[in-house]
């Protein structure tokens, strides 16, 4: 039985004036508890951003299910162009904890990670 | 459509007890929504409990006298009758009553003042109503999920046992080298761990990691487990088992869904391992000296991307003895202690690097993980690797079986085998030759030296015949990989060439003679290769300990090498001893 108290995660989104880059910011565990808010946070949009920006700065925790959740939105917005050069999905700000796990997987190898 | 709404009055007045029963009677009668009230009435709360089961109250009503002489005894056995539904217990008292705080003490749940006020009996009736009815679809569904939640149970242990059926197929169990601890729960967080030894003795192991838990996990590595066991045996090279893993799983598992992976080949004979790390933990190494190596994840998992880049991140290992190699899922990095810290790398290489007796490092460590989580260590998996391992049980039934090879027909056999630009581009050849070989008679038998000398020499025609790699490269660490890499692109650049591999099996008086002959299009061996230089390492002696003859002969690029069919000295037959005579 876990014995941690769960923290509540948030997802916040934030789509550019033109529309055209997309900031998704996870608050907390980034865990499969999120699936849902964050998919809502891109899916569903009227113009589909070409730019993706996740803020990692307040994610805490980052566990596989999240490491899914970030490919199935790099093909999103792999899915939507035809060239890959168009589109970008950046990872910022991630603390060490994060930062490493994303680097033990090799995600810097298709994600750009600042 | 609703059932009634039953009331048990306890009341030995009789005078009360009617007055209650007609109070009841008003209130269901009137418009305030509540369903149609059946009361039942007994004298004392013995006689209630005595009838209890019988009656099953939705409510309970001492009158004013029971409610006089009710004792907390009296109420607490009542409520242990009514077992995990609440059943309210509502006393009847006067104004003046209720001032006096001792009367609450028995500890009824509400009180029904006297003298009565219609209204306000029939109000507190709907409200309790309504709390029957919720609490009633709150047990329903309690109920549902405890039916679907044995059902999931029962699906999981379906998978385990399919899990551990397919698992026969390892040969964890079958070396004293290798070590384990998978958790029971192991298969359902998606951890697996498979175990194969390859022709020519190699081991190959792969421990994995797929993302999420459950089934969907559970189900995601059937194909890996499958894929492994049928690749292993046949002898297809670790890259090209790693390929095909990550074009399948990509192929098969959700966008979401990947495999963490660490992979090892371990040739005994040739004292290297080779380490495949895609996003698993680093995998440790630790020399007899007590130096420990962490090799890193320097790959993507399976299954992320289409095409896999694997060569690249294969990490080649020298072995002495005494090296162990230490596997582990990030179970342990996770696990947690009561205060929710995790356990993490730095304790574990702490625990890799406290000095223990010789062969008791894995129950340490095991125990130094459960004694900081309690409560959670069965969430993890642990394997170790002993590097100076004796070579695959395969090589010594090579060696045991002479007297069973006599009897075997030796054969008088040539097979041909040209390979163009084409095919040395990608494929793979020798898992095909070694299908065919295996239907020759008496083949079973000698399959492991014959595998290897097939593989050195095509690995030498491909390597230095056709691609002219300069074997110097491979000292360092580096140098190997980019060894491997020049050798993966000078195969996708290959326009022309060839390699005929000949083999020809001839009776002599009942004992077999094999000549394997391997010829490749390039300019020949320089002088100085004749002298041996030509295999890196280990090669040529290994040959020689194999075959009753090599010939090789400088500016040719024809390789002979000679092998008893019958009585061949198995190769594994002098470090196996020697390690023995070592530990005695």
């Amino acid at each position: 039985m876990a014995v941690l108290e769960r923290t509540t995660a948030r997802v916040d989104s934030e789509l550019s004036e033109g529309g055209d880059a997309l900031t998704i910011r996870v608050c907390g565990n980034f865990d499969f508890n999120v699936h849902r808010e964050f998919q809502r946070a891109y899916q569903n949009l009227p113009l589909s951003p070409k730019h993706f920006c996740i803020d990692l700065s307040e994610t805490y925790h980052l566990d596989s299910a999240a490491l899914g959740m970030l490919l199935l939105l790099r093909d999103h917005c792999l899915g939507d162009v035809d060239d890959e050069a168009q589109c970008t999905v950046e990872l910022r700000n991630a603390n060490d904890h994060v930062e490493n796990i994303l680097l033990v997987s090799n995600f810097d190898k298709i994600f750009t990670i600042r | 459509m609703f059932e009634k709404f039953r009331v048990l009055i306890i009341e030995s007045e009789g005078a009360e007890a009617a007055k209650l029963r007609q109070l009841l009677r008003e209130c269901s009668m009137g418009e305030g929504g509540i369903r149609s009230v059946e009361t039942s009435l007994l004298a004392t709360p013995a006689d209630a409990l005595e009838n209890y089961s019988e009656l099953r109250p939705d409510l309970v009503i001492f009158g004013p006298c029971a409610a006089r002489v009710a004792g907390p005894d009296d109420l607490q056995r009542l409520r242990a009758r009514a077992g995990l539904e609440p059943v309210p217990i509502l006393f009847v008292k006067s104004e003046r009553e209720t001032l006096d705080s001792g009367c609450l003490q028995a500890g009824c749940d509400d009180i029904l003042l006297q003298p009565y006020n219609v209204n306000l009996v029939q109000l507190k009736l709907a409200a309790l109503q309504r709390f029957c009815e919720f609490n009633r679809s709150l047990m329903a569904q309690r109920n549902r999920m405890r039916r679907h939640h044995a059902d999931l149970l029962k699906e999981q242990a379906s998978a385990r046992q399919i899990f551990d059926n397919m698992g026969h197929e390892s040969c964890l169990d079958q070396t004293d080298a290798i070590r384990y601890h998978l958790s029971p729960r192991a298969v359902l967080n998606g951890d697996v761990l498979a175990a194969a030894y390859a022709p020519g003795g190699k081991l190959m192991m792969l421990l994995g990691d797929f993302t999420g838990h459950g089934l969907a996990a559970a189900v995601g590595a059937a194909p890996l487990t499958s894929i492994f066991y049928s690749m292993v045996p046949k002898g297809f090279s670790l890259s090209h088992i790693l390929r095909e893993l990550n074009t399948k799983l990509h192929r098969i598992l959700p966008g979401n869904m990947f495999c963490c992976a660490v992979m090892i080949e371990l040739d005994p004979h040739k004292k290297y391992v080779r380490v495949f790390n895609g996003g698993m933990p680093s995998v440790c190494l630790r020399r007899r000296s007590g130096n420990l190596r962490l090799l890193e994840s320097s790959h993507l998992p399976l299954g992320v991307l289409e095409e896999a880049t694997v060569e690249e991140a294969i990490v080649y290992i020298p072995i002495e003895e005494g090296d162990q190699l230490y596997l582990w899922s990030d179970g342990i990095h996770e696990a947690r202690n009561l205060r929710g810290e995790l356990f993490g790398e730095q304790r574990l290489l702490q625990a890799m690097a406290t000095p223990v007796a010789d062969g008791r490092r894995f129950d340490h460590l095991l125990a130094t993980v459960h004694r900081f989580s309690a409560d959670q260590h069965d969430d993890l998996s642990l394997v170790e690797v002993c590097l100076d391992m004796a070579p695959g049980p395969a090589t010594t039934v090579a060696g045991n079986a002479g007297a069973s090879q006599e009897v075997i027909r030796v054969g008088d056999w040539a097979i041909n085998f040209t390979l163009g630009p084409k095919e040395l581009c990608d494929a793979d050849p020798l898992p095909l030759l070694h299908g065919v070989l295996a239907q020759v008679p008496g083949a079973a038998n000698f399959q492991d030296p014959l595998t290897i000398v097939l593989g050195e020499l095509f690995r030498n025609a491909l390597e230095h015949g056709l691609l002219q790699l300069d074997s110097a490269l491979k000292q360092t660490d580096r140098g190997f990989a980019e060894y491997y890499r020049q050798l993966h692109s000078g195969r996708r650049a290959l326009e022309e060439g060839w390699i005929r591999i000949a083999l020809r099996c001839r009776d002599r008086d009942g004992e077999g003679v094999l000549e394997v002959e391997v010829e490749d299009s390039g300019s020949g061996m320089p002088e100085q290769a004749a002298a041996g230089n030509v295999y890196s390492g280990r090669g040529l002696p290994l040959l020689r300990a194999i075959c009753r003859d090599v010939h090789i002969q400088s500016g040719s690029s024809r390789v002979r090498a000679v092998l008893n069919w019958g009585a061949v000295s198995p190769p594994t037959a002098a470090p196996a001893s020697r390690r023995r005579a070592a530990k005695s």
